[in-house]
């Protein structure tokens, strides 16, 4: 059967959360990712401010963005708001 | 005498009524329709003169969370009102709930479980915790999104289930969905997806 749960002693105070969300990989069950074609991309870092959980991040020692798929959902944000079209949301 | 046959009816009369019960459990996440799915089940065998009941079980609800829901088909009126702990079936509408979710927990041995993969049934009972019930196989994103173009598998998953367990015909299973959809295009895309999975389902 379902294994044992903890007691009220054993968790935090207040059920506070004692793990980071980072720990829990959240985008694991996406069914479209986002592909990027690197020669439409102008760096307008837009799909940075839009993407709901933060998972496309810029990298300033490449001067270049990096999808990080951990967290993404697979949404399609980006690829909606992208102004060059270079986004494109492909099957896992 | 008459008190061994009350007897022998309170005994074995209660045993055939358990074995004629069938539980599913469908495992899927928040916006996929596993409770719809359970809810369509349940209507079909409503139209073959079964007794049902189809609820679902939510944790947090939002869209991707881990949902579960239930069907229990009995061909006598059903007294339980419990959740369904021991299923006779399975159906994860989600591959990548294998990592997370116990799906085979409480699965008896003679029991099925209908995953929604691309792998081959192989690769995919090396993904499962516990070493019970046959492993069935349906690429059921994939056909829903050729007929509805949305990766909702809740129908895909339910055809696949009717061919494994033949607990429903898929006659029964159309009035259902028109019943449920109402819309005459998206009975008709719903049933292609359905009538697809019913074929193309198989085992190891």
């Amino acid at each position: 059967m379902k294994p044992k749960e903890k007691s009220w002693k054993e968790i935090s105070i207040a059920a506070v959360c004692w793990k980071p969300s980072t720990e829990t990989l959240t985008g694991d069950w996406k069914t479209y990712m986002p592909v990027r074609d690197l020669e439409k991309c102008t760096r307008c870092l837009l799909c940075v401010l839009f993407c709901p959980d933060g998972a496309i991040h810029w990298k300033p020692e490449k001067g270049d963005i990096e999808f990080d798929y951990n967290f993404c959902k697979g949404c399609g944000i980006c690829a909606n708001e992208c102004p060059t079209k270079a986004i494109e949301m492909k099957l896992v | 005498m008459r008190l061994i046959i009350i007897i022998w009816e309170a005994l074995f009369g209660e045993l055939k009524a358990v074995e004629n019960l069938f539980e599913v459990r469908w495992h899927g996440r928040g916006g996929q329709g596993a409770w719809t799915a359970s809810e369509l089940l349940a209507r079909a065998a409503i139209y073959d003169g079964k007794h049902v009941q189809s609820f679902p079980e939510f944790g947090p609800e939002r869209m991707g969370a881990p949902v579960t829901a239930f069907t229990r088909i009995s061909t006598k009126p059903i007294r339980m009102h419990c959740s369904v702990y021991e299923p006779d079936a399975v159906a994860v509408l989600d591959a990548t709930l294998l990592k997370t979710v116990p799906v085979t927990e409480g699965l008896n041995k003679k029991g099925v479980i209908v995953i929604n993969s691309k792998e081959s049934p192989a690769d995919v009972r090396k993904m499962l915790k516990e070493d019970t019930g046959r492993v069935w196989v349906v690429p059921a994103t994939e056909i829903a999104i050729k007929f509805l173009g949305t990766p909702m598998t809740s129908t895909a998953m339910l055809g696949a289930l009717a061919r494994v367990t033949g607990i429903v015909g898929l006659e029964s299973i159309k009035k259902a969905v028109e019943e449920r959809f109402k819309r005459s295009d998206i009975v008709d895309k719903n049933f292609a997806v359905i009538k697809e999975t019913y074929e193309k389902v198989c085992s190891e």
